[in-house]
């Protein structure tokens, strides 16, 4: 059952990076292509300092913090930018932050990676085995989907819609889209950096090959999937794309199949995302009252 | 010396090819208003048709060959808009971005189904370069140059001095000012699609030719022609030609000073920095 | 809404079902969590080559203790998550008690802790990283550690008298570890590292880093790269015109480089771990390749593949199929145990020693470097 088990965790783990990436595309109209970067950097964070024995408490609320600022800095200049140019401005910062893992040895070890980051330890308790993980996995999430169903019901969440909506009409009364867009980012880069460190405390080894564009389509296809801009799509995303993915693990193919497998399931992937846009942009879980 | 005039020749080297793959790209930015992210497939397509018919069991030469490629590219350009992007044309410009980001992964995992992951080369035999001023040339790059210059040319003729172009041209100012003046919008849009996969299926020739084939070969340069398109300022065709050479030799002579493992930041760094300063000049002109 | 969950549970259950129920134990399982797909599938297929040749020929001597072997292959994509998934699937749902690890040694070491964890033996046949089997006693490997090879280069640097190199590594857990150890001892040696230049993996262009390693002409420099990579690398070179020593590691010496690379691998060195090619073990082992693949082109790594499942079967016929009496009896059948690669004795470490060789490419073939 531990494989499970193992899968919830992922599918935990996915669904609050998923939740992050839903506010800012899915609510705000942002379409991040980077996220990963905040990802990695939780998980960087985290896993150096608590290697260097600082308590976990602290090591979450430093990665948190981290991802949120760096999160900050970056949208000054690029949210200025229009829904796809920032696409790609998100998208290039994504791989600067990857070589940045990649190269800066004397901090991140590079290419060699982190390897025998603890486990996490909460207020004198330690989350070592499989169920225990999936417990904080779990508690974060139901946290993240609290946190956030708040927000996207208070006005600030409405004024997301409002962005994300028309820019113009938002503008006509007299919001201060900048702002909005932002504050969006920002908190999506702090959950972003949240699952990140769950990630790296769950594996216990993270190397910049961890970090990559994939990752981003990944999360995509979830938000994509689920049904953007709904509280609970990231996590119908997330089950269904980690399931299917893994059942396929079950089918006992020939060895010599899985050369074909892997460039196939990503094929699928591919045409998914496709017909999705085509048949069902919304996914899976409709918006209530969207117009589109 | 030498060292620095080879650099800046590669650095030449490497925007043609950057340029040729960012004028593609911006041709359809500026009559479809959107990234097309598979841009970069259409290119590894195109130069993977050239092997499909320069190998065995066909073994045609390059100039035969090049020509069943070109058309298997077009017709490859012109199913990505009927089957994907058709009916999407009116669907918000983020739904367009998926879209495309989902056919490159599908088109690019469908040539490693097809030819695997390995790196395959057109097997012309390795010379050595001449040496003209200390650098050293050789005949393929010779080509590139030329063929990019060429490239430019028919690009420029057809934009500017034939009726389609011309149409294209004012599509991609104004579409409902262009549909009212009577302009064919669809037969617009379907020449701009065979413009941009001629120009992918080139400039992924020619890169492979230079280097070697490899699924992920589109997808890898064409982050470059991201940042130069947005260097030139998005939907500028000469904008994206000098923005793909500016990166080419800055990613070139940038490595002398900086380590190589960033190598690639370098034009996301100018891509950056250019938002931060935000030039009036190349983004003035823009809405 | 409903709907959606019908559908999610559906699906729950579909995988469920897809789970193979448990079979009677007629074989015993191996499982091998190898890169099928993805970036290092290249060398993926040649190592599970090896490793089908290895378990043909134990099961046709009777298989071991009495039963035949069976590997089981799971895919990791070439990636340090899926191969966490893949080895997690081994351990629970196939539930055996020895794995054969991933490649690169930072998916190997993603993926170790889950092994230590779960009290399962895993092994590597091409890990060098020396940190690799540090996640704990049940880790081993039977491939030498980059801490001799790193010594090994930097011996060979010293004995053909390049004093002075610039370093190219490929900039990734492989490459960077090896360089470390490079630079360590060359510089105690009183050698001098002019440049370090690392780049990245499955490029297509590396001009400009070519450049930068050959500026001021150095009489030779240091190359780590892979096959993919350098195929590309020495084409370039040779394309400009760079007259200069190349030094490799044992990661390029193949066969498909020279088929890529053509003349422009000529004459270029590398160090690689010895095995003696003499031996009537490894005749015996490649007449077995050519009757079963028809070909001598034995994949990089392949003959360390194919040891390490001889020594499992081993392991398994005197200490059981557990991974405890795995892991105990691994010492001992090593102990003196010499297969194709030579001496598997395990050290402290659960890690094996090599002596260094030099190859060369001369007229298209990889031989043993003269002077």
């Amino acid at each position: 059952m531990d494989l499970f088990l193992h899968l919830w965790v992922m599918i935990f783990i996915y669904t609050i990076f998923a939740m992050s990436l839903n506010l800012e595309m899915g609510y705000t109209g942002l379409f991040n292509f980077g996220h990963v970067a905040f990802f990695g950097i939780g998980a960087y964070v985290s896993a150096l300092l608590t290697l260097h024995q600082v308590p976990f408490e602290f090591a979450l609320v430093a990665a948190l913090l981290a991802a949120g600022l760096l999160g900050f800095l970056l949208s000054i200049p690029s949210l200025r930018l229009r829904g796809d140019t920032f696409g790609i401005a998100t998208l290039g910062f994504g791989e600067i932050i990857r070589m940045v893992f990649q190269n800066e040895v004397w901090l991140t070890k590079g290419p060699m990676g982190l390897p025998g980051i603890p486990k996490p330890v909460l207020f004198s308790y330690r989350f070592a085995t499989l169920p225990q993980y999936l417990l904080l996995t779990l508690g974060f999430s139901v946290l993240t989907f609290l946190v956030l169903r708040i927000i996207i019901r208070s006005p600030l969440g409405r004024a997301f819609k409002a962005v994300r909506e028309d820019e113009v009409a938002a503008v006509a009364l007299g919001k201060n889209i900048f702002h909005f867009r932002i504050k969006s980012f920002v908190i999506g880069s702090v959950l972003a950096g949240l699952a990140g460190t769950l990630w790296g405390h769950y594996t216990t080894f993270i190397s910049p090959g961890d970090f990559t564009l994939l990752e981003t389509i990944l999360v995509l296809l979830i938000v994509v999937l689920g049904g953007k801009g709904t509280e609970l799509g990231p996590l119908v995303g997330a089950v269904v794309l980690i399931f299917f993915q893994e059942s396929l693990r079950f089918l006992r193919l020939p060895a010599e199949w899985s050369r074909y497998l892997a460039p196939l399931q990503q094929m699928i992937f591919g045409s998914l995302l496709i017909f999705l846009m085509i048949y069902r942009p919304e996914g899976l879980l409709r918006e209530k009252g969207a117009g589109r | 010396m030498t060292f620095l005039l080879q650099s800046i020749f590669n650095g030449l080297l490497a925007g043609c090819i950057y340029a040729l793959f960012a004028m593609g790209l911006t041709l359809i930015y500026g009559v479809l208003n959107f990234v097309n992210f598979a841009h970069g497939e259409l290119i590894m397509w195109g130069a993977y048709f050239l092997y499909l018919f320069m190998e065995s069991p066909l073994g045609l030469p390059l100039p035969i060959a090049l020509i069943p490629a070109l058309c298997l590219t077009i017709l490859l350009g012109l199913s990505m808009d009927r089957f994907a992007f058709k009916p999407l044309r009116q669907a918000n410009r983020l739904t367009l971005l998926i879209t495309a980001l989902g056919l490159s992964f599908f088109l690019r995992n469908g040539a490693q189904l097809f030819w695997g992951a390995e790196l395959r080369t057109y097997g012309f035999e390795i010379k050595r370069g001449w040496k003209i001023f200390n650098i050293s040339i050789t005949t393929n790059q010779i080509a590139i140059i030329l063929t990019t210059l060429v490239c430019i040319a028919v690009v420029y003729l057809l934009l500017h001095r034939s009726r389609i172009g011309k149409s294209m041209r004012a599509v991609s100012d104004n579409l409902e000012l262009a549909r009212v003046a009577g302009i064919n919008t669809r037969r617009t849009i379907r020449f701009a699609w065979i413009m941009s996969s001629s120009l992918a299926c080139i400039g992924g020739i020619l890169l492979a030719l230079d280097t070697n084939l490899q699924p992920g070969m589109g997808m890898i340069n064409l982050v470059k022609a991201f940042a130069a398109i947005l260097l030139g300022g998005v939907g500028n065709i000469w904008g994206a030609l000098l923005g793909g050479i500016v990166i080419g030799f800055a990613e070139n002579l940038g490595v002398l000073i900086i380590s190589t493992g960033y190598k690639d930041a370098i034009a996301f760094g100018i891509m950056v920095l250019l938002l931060l300063l935000k030039p009036p000049i190349l983004y003035g002109s823009q809405d | 809404m409903k709907k959606i969950f019908y559908v999610l549970f559906t699906l729950l259950g579909v995988s469920l079902i897809l789970a193979p129920v448990a079979k009677a134990q007629d074989t015993y399982k191996i499982g091998a969590a190898i890169a099928l797909s993805g970036s290092i599938a290249v060398y993926g297929e040649g190592f599970k080559k090896a490793i089908d040749l290895a378990t043909e020929e134990i099961n046709g001597k009777g298989g071991a203790k009495g039963k035949k072997i069976e590997i089981l292959y799971e895919d990791n994509k070439s990636t340090p998550k899926d191969c966490v998934t893949a080895v997690r699937k081994l351990i629970t749902v196939d539930k055996v008690p020895v794995i054969i690890g991933p490649a690169a040694s930072s998916n190997f070491m993603a993926a170790a802790p889950v092994a230590q964890e779960s009290k399962v033996v895993m092994l590597s046949a091409q890990g060098a990283a020396p940190a690799l089997t540090k996640a704990g006693e049940y880790i081993f490997r039977v491939f030498p550690s980059d801490v001799l090879q790193g010594k090994g280069i930097s011996d060979l640097c010293l004995q053909l008298k390049y004093m002075e190199v610039p370093i190219m590594y490929v900039n990734n857990d492989w490459g960077l570890g090896l360089k470390n150890v490079f630079v360590e001892n060359f510089k105690k040696a009183g050698g001098k590292v002019t440049d370090e230049i690392p780049y990245d993996e499955k490029k297509t262009d590396y001009r400009t880093e070519l450049i930068r390693a050959t500026k001021g002409n150095p009489k030779a420099v240091v190359n780590l790269t892979y096959i993919v990579e350098g195929s590309v690398m020495f084409k370039q070179a040779y394309e400009m015109g760079i007259n200069t020593q190349w030094i490799c590691g044992s990661a390029a010496k193949a066969p498909k480089l020279v088929e890529l690379a053509g003349k422009a691998v000529e004459g270029i060195i590398g160090t690689y771990p010895v095995f003696s090619q003499e031996t009537k073990d490894y005749q015996a082992f490649r007449s077995l390749w050519m009757k079963k693949y028809g070909d001598a082109k034995i994949p990089i790594f392949g003959e360390y593949n194919y040891d390490m499942v001889h020594l499992i079967a081993r392991a398994i016929d005197q200490g059981g199929y557990t991974s405890d009496g795995i892991r105990k009896a691994l010492f001992e059948v090593a102990k003196g145990y010499r297969g194709v690669t030579g001496d598997k004795t395990f050290d402290q470490d659960r890690g094996v020693g090599s002596e260094y060789g030099v190859w060369t490419v001369k007229d298209g073939q990889i031989i043993d470097y003269k002077k």
